[in-house]
């Protein structure tokens, strides 16, 4: 199985023994031994997927990396970080999925209205299986436990991924001050109940929500 | 050597009389003492042969002399800064990537189309960088930027490293640089996986690479 490492915080290092990776597209910064690149259509589950993709706006540009040696990935200087999977799902916005093993499944699921607060359309990356995945973040990332006695809400740029058996709905502050421009700035979150980790980032992406 | 490192992307550097520090021009942020700045017009050494060819060749950050008694912080852009230092061996890098270096390091310009022929010239306009390098040479040390921190990766003979004409920062020691391509048919109908060009380093040395796709 292909060995994630990380190279200082924002470099990932995969060590490859004639096993593959799925990555994103263009994130090699180098390697040495013997590479292939190939791209992917998206993120598995054939045809179907890729209709789905398509028609989602879920679309990962994915490459397969396979060969002998060391290679390196990164991606506009953001945060690596390492989440290792054993049998559950791992639900991250494609922008921020850096790398997974070949060994994984990645899919795409309906989010709800969540999506449309964050501008990133309705749908979200479900990555499944075991093995390793990096996922990246705009500065360093914290995991944020959520037990059914401690529902989490988060705000929608600063959330990056969860796991773990999560229900997440959409929640809105929006009232009289929001609508006459009196804002706090903090109209959405998205609430999670049930059990699992939270991925969260220390910066806020521009989101529809986010204006208001 | 020169360059105390502050943090991440900010070095200071002692001036001492006698002794002569390069600058790209503005890269200066504070200094204490009597500190002089006056633009270099032959940008570092080489005289009026190492200016002209650096004029024709586009290598032509311009620089500016650091001369005095105090220390000098430098910084630029928000970029990383990478603190090298050299021992006799020659560094290649970007011009626009130099930051500042010791007065001791000779500073000169190689044209890279010589190295792989056609491939060169392409090397050239992929990094955006055009077909010339600069070079700095001897005993000191150079102060590089780069775009989300440096990963330094050993280069051996028999194993060479491959590295993204874009995330490519600087390199060291005896290394022969070659334009690979991994082109097919599938790169010309736009379904390539975006590493269609790769940087091959041979030899013995130290490359630097950046966290990062995105050019200065």
């Amino acid at each position: 199985m292909a060995q994630f490492r990380l190279q200082g915080s924002k470099v990932l290092a995969v060590d490859l023994a004639g096993d593959s990776v799925k990555a994103k597209n263009g994130s090699m910064v180098a390697y040495d031994g013997e590479m292939t690149f190939k791209k992917r259509t998206g993120g598995g589950d054939g045809l179907r997927g890729v209709v789905t993709r398509r028609l989602t706006g879920e679309h990962m540009a994915v490459m397969e990396v396979k060969g002998h040696g060391t290679c390196y990935f990164a991606d506009r200087a953001h945060e690596v970080n390492l989440v290792r999977l054993t049998g559950e799902t791992l639900y991250v916005e494609a922008s921020n999925l850096l790398c997974t093993d070949g060994a994984l499944r990645t899919g795409t699921t309906f989010t709800g209205l969540r999506g449309s607060a964050r501008g990133n359309g309705l749908f979200t990356t479900t990555v499944e299986g075991t093995g390793q995945a990096a996922v990246l973040s705009e500065g360093t990332a914290v995991v944020l436990r959520v037990t059914p006695q401690m529902p989490l809400q988060v705000d929608p740029g600063a959330y990056i991924a969860h796991t773990g058996d999560l229900r997440q709905h959409f929640q809105s502050g929006v009232n009289f001050r929001t609508l006459i421009g009196e804002g706090s700035g903090e109209a959405f979150q998205i609430r999670f109940e049930g059990e699992g980790l939270v991925y969260v980032q220390p910066s806020e992406r521009e989101t529809v929500g986010g204006e208001v | 050597m020169a360059f105390t490192v502050l943090n991440s992307r900010m070095v200071q550097a002692r001036v001492a009389p006698g002794t002569t520090l390069f600058s790209q021009r503005g890269a200066m942020l504070a200094y204490t003492g009597e500190v002089r700045f006056t633009p270099s017009i032959t940008g570092g050494q080489g005289g009026v042969r190492g200016m002209i060819g650096r004029r024709v060749t586009g290598e032509a950050t311009p620089l500016m002399t650091v001369e005095g008694d105090g220390t000098v912080m430098f910084g630029h852009g928000g970029h990383h800064v990478q603190v090298i230092d050299l021992w006799g061996e020659t560094l290649h890098v970007e011009a626009d990537r130099v930051l500042a270096f010791d007065g001791t390091l000779r500073q000169g310009t190689v044209f890279l189309g010589s190295q792989g022929g056609v491939m060169g010239v392409v090397r050239g306009q992929m990094t955006g960088q055009g077909l010339f390098t600069t070079t700095l040479e001897g005993n000191g040390s150079a102060a590089v930027l780069a775009h989300g921190g440096v990963i330094e990766l050993p280069v051996v003979p028999g194993r060479p490293v491959h590295v993204d004409p874009q995330a490519y920062v600087a390199h060291r020691g005896e290394i022969r640089t070659r334009l690979s391509t991994a082109l097919g048919w599938r790169d010309m109908v736009g379904r390539g996986s975006g590493e269609a060009f790769q940087l091959e380093l041979s030899g013995t040395g130290t490359v630097y690479v950046q966290a990062s796709e995105e050019k200065l």
